[in-house]
């Protein structure tokens, strides 16, 4: 057997850790698709299911999003950042009993957590649903892992770092960093008052903001090259990028609060910071897409970087329109609309979503050396980004509709205002139905190439063809 | 950003800068806010034996905030009445004055809330609200509200067939099963109990209460009762006058029943003038306007239980324009004063009620409403 080359070493040291995670992340995927689509369900019929009452709306709803974001976004990112430090560093993936452990805590405390919620137990805190009785295990897990993590990236064998690497280790460690000023914050010194608003709204927000986005973003400045064969354009640009992020993410996110029973500085602070990031938006955007535009061609025929440039793209563009609804004239019709969903779904479905998909289809078939059928993931590309655009434009068409009709008393609220937006609410049933089928190609093409023969994944090397 | 200490402590410094002013700052600022006196003495220190705001609520709502949180109701209510120069709530009438930090400082569930699929649920209390009606909303909103979209909690009700005092009656869904009658659980008390403790009717040092632009209007109606009513709201009330006296297709021949000077015939026809059917909430107005209205109603203190057919020759054939403006006329003569309606707010009627069959008379227990 000829010696094999360092990344081929290093892609086999990753393997266990990497199918684990992508294994698991598919499973919650579909999870969060399932109860997304009741949700759905729900608010075009509110008789469906609703004698159960742990079904009932406002409960699945939250389910949701934690499952998305932290089972979904959690065991990606895991899976992602793993492959792509290691690759980086020209390191191998260590400990990996270790970090299967760990993930497996971690998704048993999502699953516990949101048992809990269903059975009644949320806490109601924004993106901290989950009972406090599974927050140990959370930071525990997460801890173990991002320390591996930190491990792979010391031993790196050449010192200089690149983009992708601060944005996924900064990601990577922020997390716990927010989610301890949280649990500080609200459970073991409570704060009084609308302070606890403030505080959990400034969790939920940055989590988005601090963890999933660096992360999405750290893939495409890896993918972008690595696909292309060429450097970013402009790269000096990137760290200018990086530290705006750093600094202005966290302040603009409570912009939200504009108008409500918290001290006037708070949103008019986040609304000055949300406007400073065009800066870093426009970096990225430059960083990516004069790169991506230099060779459209092989843009449009290489399938990961077609998902990678559909989240770059929508990133640049969800980015200058959260800009725009940040202004206080505009705040003040889009604010509590169903627009907050528009920036949910785009920021975490059309952006990162699409990035992960992107880097999996990349770096799975590099891992396991097998080769996912074109047409399968041609399939999933065009169900993900037709059932994203419908998401996507019900929500904001009827966000700005809910807007507009919310700000005239005198149309009655239930009758005409909720009445109007109805029908988006129907489309985005619909586009839950095809994103559920989407995402159920994409974890089907996962576990096909994963365990190709389940009894004997565990059993052997496999010795399959290369790439 | 090689070296991975430094670049750690680089963004945990950019971090914990924000963490400095929202965690921090805003808890030195405003985290030691304590219930206050409405008025402060000019020195600014609270009165003596005056009452302070806000007051606690019972345990019992207390325990509904828990129900509250763990049902997710915060999904789609928040419980803020933003500032005036931020959007429309204290003029949609979701509250008399925007609300304050200091409001929330005895709460343990702090339950602003970010999404506004319902209305604003910081005032519910205030809005006269009986329990049952309560019970009734939250077993399904849809008994009151046809396409109301809050979702309905039976699973907080035992369907009984021998009711007792406490139990609700629930008008029947689609006239097809027999009379329901609801016993509510224990955490189905403690949710109305908190629904009702929601209330910011109180003033504070900080904020005081605001005149709604609506109140404005019906001002302002009322003063150009006295003579100079702006033409459009002149011409309304003329034609409206015609149609409340036509006895012909296109006319509604009210004046038949509740006589042109509007005092109704006794015992049989109840008033118009005067009668807070006619004054108060618009949206039952209309629809009784269109569709008829049957059952034991109270007008001005007595009771009648009569019949009105589906109003208009032939029967509910009433367009938008013509039930605006008769509408709009019976709401001011006789002494009566009050804002118009627009054939727009009776088209939103009419489009809410899109399902019901053409004929079918609103009951009275329908239309218990908040205002009473
Ligand atoms: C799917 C979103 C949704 C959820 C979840 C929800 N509601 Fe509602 N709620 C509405 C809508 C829409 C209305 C307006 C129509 C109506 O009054 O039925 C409303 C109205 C109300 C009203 C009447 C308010 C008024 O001033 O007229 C009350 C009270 C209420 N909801 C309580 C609750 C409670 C308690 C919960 C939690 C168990 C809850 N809602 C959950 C959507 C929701
Ligand atoms: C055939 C007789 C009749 C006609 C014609 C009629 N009504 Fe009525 N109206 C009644 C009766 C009877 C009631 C009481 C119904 C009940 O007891 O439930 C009533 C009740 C009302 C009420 C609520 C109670 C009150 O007095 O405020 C309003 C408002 C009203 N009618 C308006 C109108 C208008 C406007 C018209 C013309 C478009 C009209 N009615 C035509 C018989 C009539």
């Amino acid at each position: 057997m000829p010696a094999d080359s360092p990344d081929k070493v290093i892609d086999r040291s990753a393997k266990l850790v990497f199918s684990f995670f992508l294994s698991s992340a598919g499973l919650w995927l579909l999870m969060a698709a399932l109860l997304a689509y009741l949700a759905a369900a729900k608010l075009t019929d509110p008789f469906f299911l609703s004698s159960y009452e742990f079904l009932t709306y406002g409960k699945i709803k939250v389910a949701q999003a934690n499952a998305f974001v932290y089972g979904w976004g959690g065991n990606s990112i895991f899976a992602v950042s793993l492959w792509i430090l290691a690759r980086l560093s020209q390191a191998e993936v260590r400990g990996s009993v270790f970090l299967v452990f760990a993930g497996v805590i971690w998704n048993l405390a999502i699953t516990f957590g949101l048992l809990g919620i269903m059975d009644g137990h949320m806490s109601g805190h924004e993106m901290l649903e989950m009972p406090t009785e599974v927050w140990p295990a959370m930071l525990i897990s997460y801890l173990i892992i991002t320390f591996l993590a930190l491990v792979i990236h010391r031993s790196r064998q050449v010192r200089e770092t690149i983009a992708p690497q601060w944005f996924i280790l900064a990601a990577l460690l922020w997390f716990p960093a927010l989610f301890l000023i949280a649990w500080n914050g609200l459970e073991i010194n409570p704060a009084r008052g609308t302070l606890q608003t403030v505080l959990s709204m400034w969790y939920g927000q940055s989590l988005v903001w601090l963890w999933l986005t660096p992360v999405a973003l750290g893939a495409a400045y890896y993918l972008i090259p690595a696909i292309l064969g060429r450097t970013i354009d402009k790269y000096y640009l990137a760290i200018f990028g990086f530290w705006c992020i750093a600094a202005l993410a966290p302040w603009s996110v409570v912009h939200h609060l504009e108008g409500g029973p918290v001290p006037m500085w708070i949103p008019a602070v986040g609304t000055v910071m949300s406007i400073a990031m065009v800066f870093p938006i426009a970096v990225a955007s430059t960083n990516f897409h004069a790169t991506a535009f230099m060779d459209i061609g092989k843009v449009w025929h290489s399938l990961p970087l077609r998902f990678v440039i559909f989240g770059t793209l929508s990133y640049t563009i969800s980015s200058y329109i959260g800009v725009v609804f940040s202004l206080p004239a505009v705040a003040k019709i889009t604010q509590f609309t169903i627009i907050n969903e528009f920036h949910f779904n785009q920021r975490v479905y059309g952006f990162f979503s699409m990035i992960i998909f992107g880097a999996v289809y990349f770096a799975l078939p590099r891992i396991t050396g097998r080769e996912i059928p074109k047409a399968a993931k041609s399939f999933h590309f065009w169900t993900s980004t037709l059932g994203v655009l419908m998401l996507l434009l019900a929500y904001l068409i009827g966000g700005l509709t809910h807007g507009v009709l919310a700000g005239q008393p005198s149309l009655p609220w239930s009758s005409s205002v909720i009445h109007s937006i109805q029908p988006y609410f129907l489309i985005t049933k619909f586009a839950f139905i095809i994103l559920a089928f989407s995402q159920f190609v994409f974890v089907v093409n996962v576990w096909r190439i994963i365990f190709p023969n389940p009894f004997v994944y565990f059993s052997a090397e496999n010795k399959e063809a290369s790439v | 950003m090689n070296n991975l200490a430094k670049f750690t402590i680089g963004i945990f410094f950019t971090l914990g800068m924000a963490w400095l002013a929202f965690v921090v700052g805003a808890r030195s600022q405003f985290g030691d806010l304590v219930p206050t006196s409405e008025v402060l003495d000019d020195d600014g220190s609270v009165p003596e034996d005056a009452e302070l705001f806000p007051v606690d609520i019972s345990g019992m709502a207390k325990q509904g905030a828990e129900e509250y949180a763990a049902l997710g109701c915060v999904t789609c209510h928040t419980q803020q009445v933003r500032r005036v120069e931020a959007g429309f709530d204290v003029e949609r009438g979701w509250g008399k004055r925007p609300s304050a930090p200091r409001d929330y400082v005895l709460q343990e569930h702090v339950l602003l809330g970010n999404s506004r699929i319902g209305p604003d649920l910081a005032n519910v209390g205030l809005r006269n609200y009986s329990d049952e009606w309560l019970h009734q909303h939250l077993f399904e909103p849809q008994s009151i509200f046809p396409s109301s979209l809050c979702p309905p909690s039976p699973f907080l009700y035992q369907l009984v067939d021998e009711p007792v005092y406490s139990d609700i009656g629930i008008a029947p869904k689609n006239n097809m099963d027999k009379n329901r009658t609801v016993r509510p659980s224990i955490r189905a008390n403690r949710l109305v109990a908190y629904l009702q403790a929601l209330k910011q009717d109180y003033e504070l040092p900080e904020v005081s209460f605001i005149e709604t632009e609506e109140e404005l209007v019906e001002e302002e109606v009322i003063s150009s009762a006295g003579g100079e009513a702006p033409k459009w709201l002149q011409d309304q009330i003329d034609t409206g006058k015609e149609i409340y006296m036509k006895a012909a297709p296109g006319g509604g021949m009210c004046f038949a029943c509740h006589q042109q000077n509007g005092e109704g015939l006794a015992g049989q026809f109840p008033p118009l003038a005067g009668s807070d059917w006619v004054l108060g909430n618009k949206e039952r107005l209309i629809k009784i306007s269109m569709y008829g209205l049957m059952g034991e109603i109270e007008v001005n203190g007595v009771k009648y239980n009569n019949v009105m057919a589906p109003p208009g020759i032939p029967p509910g054939s009433l367009t938008n324009e013509q039930i605006a403006n008769v509408l709009t006329y019976i709401r001011n003569d006789w002494g009566n004063s009050a804002s118009a309606v627009s054939a727009e707010e009776v088209a939103t009627v009419r489009a809410s009620l899109k399902g019901r069959a053409p004929m079918q008379m609103f009951t009275s227990a329908e239309l218990t409403t908040p205002i009473q």
